[in-house]
């Protein structure tokens, strides 16, 4: 009951956070962003067939009414269809986003799990030649772009000058080989970018609770070092890994994919919201940006709610 | 000091525990030597920094490695040297037959676990009892240190218990295993001054009835005098004077204890115009001077006590041993 209120309130409290986000995106995509009108009309175009084409759009509408049916949109869940290809909106993001969930989640989990253990290691053998091999690998990880990553994994499995093993571009997820022929080369690429990232930040998180009195206690009532690890250092390091890991979602979701999709041409999320900014196609943008804010407030309140459960110090009032 | 080594429980001699740092070698502990018998308490008396908490982490091969290492001397505890004993043998013993309690009671037990779950735990582990005995001893120890309604609070988490409380439970977790002996380093200093004289009697109370013996680190004399029997003063690492209680606090020997004792304000004198204060500041441990670290603090200063320093002796005729050219008569 008093997370079902929690949860309740939390949805309420993100209503502001979404629409602040929607104005302010919707100001930059109205007054910045690009002008489909030229791009459907033809060669010399006359005033009239630009009125025309430009009230079809509803260009031609002041700013607060164009905002009002924006509004009216999201809490219909109606976003029209596309400008470029007159597909419905709802049916391009039924297609799109599962397919960039299935894209992103192996590389999340075995990113955060990967960091964590290689950090605990870290961490137990910090000074030793363990950590600073495992420290080298991530500040190796950190250092090269995605984009080097991606390519080179690209070349060494899927070009002749490697190991020709897996394919470069596509996806199929018709059958579980299928979908782990085209995850695996999208997937290392993620891995190999955020273990550097993640266990550098998790072996910091965990060497700082290693030093904490209540782990100088159990080690002076005897515990053994795998309890020591898992009952004193990692279950109180919970709450910024969570931290992370929740903030990282709607990142890798939206943004993290965009970049993995172009260069496997994948048809993900990504792809469609990258071809949507070029193109100026509107109607997929808003969605995306209330798509994107909406998943913000829920991995915030998954984020809190998950805080609970790990450290009992928390509460939810 | 009983010179009767072969019945102690614990006999530490020569400890000497160096710590690695940036700027050389810090010798934290230095050839400390005493002896623990069965049932007796020891109060280890200094400032801080002086090595008394360094020595108690000793005790239970805890001292953090790295940098710090025992570099010499041995811990002999009921037949075994803890120093050269390995992990594995210093766990069965850790909590069961020595057992530590800290400064701390706000940050030294886990925050996320039931104060129930700890307890259990130790209990489960030495004790080999099952979940459902050891919930029971565990309720049974918290009633002992004096904690209302132990049954329900056994099911608390450590916020939910006040500085003292939290404390009583440390107690009640290290005597729960019936340990030989006790390091209690500073366990009264972070609670309120009503809650301290709670806490302490309630330590010494059980000290009795468990009959184990205790080392306990303060910078309090005032502790040391209501509860041991031996006390040992540390300077910089190293020990100065190690004497019984009444002969301590009668006739201290060397300067630094006599310093200490005379900077204690007496309700019971005359209001004095300025407490007396040991002049100078201690010495850095990476820059001890060549002789007593205590000499250029000290009022009866010679020549030679900056050449050498004085080894640890025990002064004709009495019971007390004193590292000093110049005791106090």
């Amino acid at each position: 009951m008093e997370v079902f209120q929690y949860v309740l309130r939390k949805l309420l409290a993100g209503i502001p956070l979404v629409l602040g986000v929607t104005l302010i995106s919707f100001v930059l995509i109205v007054y910045f962003g690009p002008d489909k009108t030229y791009e459907l009309l033809g060669k010399n175009p006359t005033a009239d067939e630009i009125a025309e084409i430009r009230s079809q759009l509803g260009y031609d509408q002041p700013f607060v009414t164009r905002y009002m049916d924006y509004l009216r949109e999201i809490v219909t869940l109606d976003f029209g269809s596309s400008e470029s290809t007159d597909e419905k909106v709802s049916s391009i993001l039924a297609r799109t986003v599962p397919t960039s969930i299935a894209l992103a989640i192996p590389g999340f989990v075995l990113g955060n799990l990967l960091g964590v253990v290689l950090a605990l290691v870290a961490a137990y053998y910090r000074g030793f030649w363990v950590d600073k091999f495992i420290m080298g690998f991530a500040a190796v990880g950190m250092s090269i772009s995605f984009l080097i990553a991606i390519i080179g994994f690209q070349i060494l499995f899927s070009s002749s000058d490697g190991l020709d093993l897996l394919p470069v571009r596509g996806w199929d997820m018709s059958t579980p080989l299928q979908y782990i022929r085209y995850v695996t080369v999208p997937t290392l690429a993620t891995v190999f970018v955020a273990l550097g990232y993640n266990t550098r930040f998790y072996r910091a998180v965990i060497v700082e609770e290693m030093t904490r009195d209540h782990v100088r206690t159990a080690r002076a009532f005897g515990v053994p070092p795998v309890q020591l690890f898992y009952r004193n250092i990692l279950k109180n390091s919970m709450i910024p890994i969570v931290t992370r890991i929740m903030f990282s979602i709607p990142v890798i979701v939206i943004s993290g994919s965009l970049l993995l999709e172009s260069y496997f041409g994948i048809p993900g999320v990504g792809k469609v919201t990258y071809d949507a900014i070029v193109t100026g196609d509107q109607p997929i943008l808003k969605a995306v940006v209330v798509l994107t804010a909406v998943l913000f407030v829920i991995a915030q309140l998954l984020a809190d709610i998950c805080y609970r459960v790990v450290d009992p110090r928390v509460s939810l009032k | 000091m009983a010179s009767t080594e072969n019945n102690a429980l614990l006999s530490v001699r020569d400890l000497v525990v160096e710590f690695e740092t940036d700027q050389g070698v810090l010798r934290a502990v230095d050839g400390v030597s005493f002896d623990i018998h069965p049932g007796e308490t020891l109060g280890l008396v200094g400032e801080s920094g002086c090595g008394k908490t360094v020595t108690g982490l000793s005790m239970l091969g805890l001292v953090p490695s790295p940098p710090g290492r025992i570099a010499s001397g041995s811990i002999m505890f009921d037949g075994s040297d803890l120093v050269s004993m390995d992990e594995t043998g210093l766990r069965e013993i850790r909590g069961s037959q020595i057992s530590m309690i800290f400064q701390e009671p706000m940050t030294a037990l886990n925050p996320v676990f039931r104060i129930g779950s700890q307890m259990r735990d130790v209990l489960q582990r030495h004790q080999k009892l099952t979940r459902r005995q050891a919930h029971s001893t565990a309720i049974e120890m918290l009633a002992k240190v004096g904690i209302p309604e132990p049954a329900g609070r056994v099911d608390d988490y450590p916020h939910q218990l006040s500085g003292g409380m939290r404390q009583r439970v440390m107690i009640a977790m290290a005597l729960s295993c019936g340990p030989k002996l006790l390091v209690a380093d500073e366990p009264t200093t972070a609670l309120d001054v009503t809650t301290q004289a709670q806490v302490l009697e309630q330590v010494v109370r059980l000290q009795k009835e468990f009959g184990m013996a205790m080392i306990l680190i303060t910078h309090d004399l005032g502790v040391v005098a209501e509860t041991c029997q031996q006390a040992v003063v540390m300077y910089c690492g190293r020990i100065v004077e190690r004497s019984s209680i009444e002969a301590l606090f009668a006739s201290p020997r060397h300067p630094y204890t006599a310093g200490l004792l005379a900077s204690i304000p007496r309700v019971t004198d005359e209001r004095q115009e300025v407490l007396p204060v040991i002049p100078g500041m201690v010495p850095d441990l990476l820059h001890l001077p060549q002789g007593c670290a205590f000499a250029e603090r000290c009022s009866r200063v010679r020549d030679r006590c900056r050449q050498k320093s004085p080894r640890l002796e025990l002064l004709q005729s009495t019971q007390t041993s004193v590292a000093c050219y110049e005791p106090n008569a």
